[in-house]
């Protein structure tokens, strides 16, 4: 029997027994599903342009804040009233009319509220006297990612008001030919997007979570397939016949990469489905990256099985090593928010690779040619492990 | 089901197996030690032996699931190293572990490890049906072996072995932990094996089941061959009628569980 039929028939036979394990195929479907709502809640994905600011808002929306007036001017009130309006309207905040400061600040350590805004006495005379006017902000500082949000918020609906005041005054006083936008704003940006829409955080992780679940599932798959097959005397029933030992790993990465390229495509349904990720890219190149991708990390799954004495500590083995490639390989978050020593660590790791050009095709439609350099170094990686690999195996099958 | 095997030519050895100073180290530890066996054609040939003794050892290697330090085999008149495909196509091997895979029904294994030996599609169908007709497990054919009794997945092993026909079948202690009903079912059809025409080496610790079933029987420990011969005349020269007595004069009484056994066995994979 050719070592490719044999190939197939192990593949079939491992996804057979998929299969036929009707509540592991339960969780085979369900833990895509998972990961992606979870993280869907943690990063929200209807996201709305701030009409004022032109700002994609902070993923945290619709925050409690406080506001205290300590001036009874008109413009005081105004500039209050237009606040809360902006806040409410664009679900940014809800808005709390306090009067007093330390009930407010009561709030922010009950974690009540998230901030303060106060508009102190003097307000409007400034504003009235053509004077430069205060606000305080206080925020949670428990809280360091959600007090920046806030003071970028408050930031952002201040500029809004600032800029009708502003708009105002050059009326009033200016030659009226004078355009009022020249003078606030001489020059204006416009962004011309790369892709229709509004990029959220999942245009980023969809794609970096198909690479993670296709390469680590055949990372797992197949170190704890072979070591399994160990334990339980099927490997000796696979080895005493008459086929190539490398069509039983063959085999074994076939059935594990289709298994990941099904969880992969789940992750990529669901994104459309329910985060509303737009999909540019050919599926054939997503395909094409995601197998490059198994082949650069399966070497040392491989390694792992021939090394492991038993399952278990494959799987210890395993976990240890997707920890840091998970955190480190730009998954989660773009490997340039890490310090530079450990940017060179995540991107010794294939699955950067692997994410960064999943990311390039699913949501550029890059070409394979663009990808080239992240393929190269797949393939290099790929040729590598597998060269250790090999000759590993079939001695720790024979010893 | 005839388990005759088709005629082999004249000009083959008289022998299906012959080892000479066949050896297996696992660092210092010498597991089989210059072992020299020949193992006549069409005969059942009890390789018997403690715990830890290298009877499994021997026979991983003579499977080539296991590479010899020193020494040569020949199985079917093929090196288990240098022609060990040859040698993988015309053995069998029952093992005391299930070789199946539970999730799967019992039809699904037997065409799935069929299919391994290159058996065409419709050939192989016709062969797991007559096989499952043999043990009489034809009514579970579709259900998971994982729900078999441990008779029923020991018939299962055994007809594995046969799915491609192979001259010599290794039989592991087949009948550890089976029912007496089973055990016999075991036993009546390693005879029909011999009968028609297979090659039969049987490890076990039951030195009855040795005693009725095996033509010549070697006892081995420590990794060598202490005695060799046929039942009747290992009994005649330990001077006893008991196989039992035979082993435990040639291995002495001491208990084996000491930690250089387990040592070697989970060498050679067996924990």
């Amino acid at each position: 029997m050719s070592g490719w039929k044999v190939t197939t028939e192990i593949a079939k036979r491992d996804l057979l027994d998929l299969w036929r394990a009707k509540m592991l195929l339960v969780f085979f479907i369900m833990m895509p599903l998972l990961f992606m709502t979870m993280f869907g809640f943690i990063y929200p994905p209807t996201v709305q342009v701030n009409p004022y600011s032109g700002q994609i808002p902070s993923p945290y929306p619709n925050l409690e804040l406080a506001i205290i007036q300590q001036d009874n001017g008109q413009v005081a009130r105004n500039v209050e009233a237009q606040f809360i309006q902006i806040a409410e309207s664009q679900g940014i905040f809800r808005v709390n009319e306090i009067t007093d400061y330390a009930t407010a600040k009561n709030g922010i350590v009950k974690g009540e509220l998230s901030g303060i805004v106060v508009i102190p006495q003097g307000f409007s005379a400034a504003i009235q006297s053509d004077a430069q006017a205060t606000i305080q902000v206080t925020v949670d500082q428990t809280n360091p990612t959600v007090a920046a949000a806030v003071q970028s918020e408050v930031a952002e609906i201040f500029g809004a008001i600032e800029n009708q005041i502003s708009t105002q005054y050059l009326q009033q006083n200016v030659d009226p030919k004078v355009d009022p936008t020249f003078v606030l704003q001489p020059i204006s940006i416009t962004n011309i997007p790369l892709i229709q829409g509004v990029p959220t955080s999942f245009e980023y992780l969809a794609p970096s979570f198909m690479a993670l679940t296709v390469i680590t599932g055949a990372l797992n798959g197949v170190s704890t397939a072979i070591s399994r097959e160990k334990e339980q005397g099927t490997m000796d029933g696979l080895l005493v016949a008459p086929i190539p030992r490398q069509s039983v790993i063959l085999g074994k990465i076939v059935a594990q990469t289709t298994r990941g390229l099904i969880q992969g495509f789940l992750i990529l349904g669901l994104s459309m489905l329910l985060f509303g990720v737009v999909i540019y890219g050919s599926p054939i190149t997503m395909v094409l990256v995601m197998v490059l991708g198994v082949a650069s990390f399966i070497g040392v799954g491989i390694i792992v099985t021939s090394l492991a004495p038993e399952q278990e500590t494959a799987q210890m083995m395993t976990t240890l090593l997707q920890f840091p490639m998970m955190f480190l390989s730009g998954i989660l978050f773009p490997i340039d928010q890490l310090p530079v020593p450990v940017q060179y660590i995540g991107k010794a790791f294939p699955l950067y690779y692997a994410a960064d050009a999943l990311r390039k095709v699913v949501i550029l439609n890059a070409s394979v040619n663009i990808l080239m350099p992240d393929l190269l170094v797949l393939l290099a990686y790929s040729v590598v492990t597998m060269a250790i690999a090999v000759p590993i195996f079939n001695r720790a099958m024979s010893r | 089901m005839s388990l005759q095997r088709a005629e082999l030519p004249s000009a083959l050895s008289e022998y299906a197996i012959e080892t000479h100073g066949l050896t297996k180290k696992f660092g210092s530890f010498t597991a089989v030690d210059h072992i020299d066996l020949a193992v006549r054609r069409g005969e059942i040939y009890g390789f018997l032996g403690p715990n830890g003794a290298g009877k499994s050892t021997t026979i991983r290697m003579l499977c080539t699931l296991l590479k010899p330090s020193s020494g040569t085999a020949k199985v079917a008149e093929f090196d288990i190293e240098t022609e060990a495909n040859e040698v993988r196509k015309r053995i069998g091997l029952v093992s005391e572990k299930l070789i199946m895979y539970t999730r799967l029904t019992a039809e699904q294994n037997l065409m799935f490890f069929g299919k391994l030996y290159g058996i065409d599609n419709a050939e192989l169908k016709a062969k797991v049906d007559e096989l499952l007709d043999m043990v009489k497990l034809t009514p579970f054919k579709d259900r998971s072996v994982g729900g078999f009794s441990s008779g029923m997945r020991q018939r299962m092993n055994v007809i594995r072995a046969l799915i491609h026909d192979p001259e010599v079948i290794f039989l592991d202690e087949p009948t550890t932990a089976l029912d007496p009903q089973s055990t016999k079912f075991v036993r009546d059809t390693i005879l029909d094996l011999k009968k028609g025409g297979h090659t039969i080496i049987l490890t076990t610790h039951i030195m009855e089941e040795a005693d009725e079933l095996s033509d010549r029987i070697s006892i081995v420990d420590h990794g060598k061959i202490m005695a060799t011969g046929t039942v009747g005349g290992l009994k005649g020269e330990y001077g006893t009628e008991s196989m039992l007595e035979v082993f435990l004069t040639v291995t002495g009484r001491e208990l084996r569980d000491s930690a250089s056994d387990r040592v070697s066995m989970k060498a050679v994979g067996r924990m």
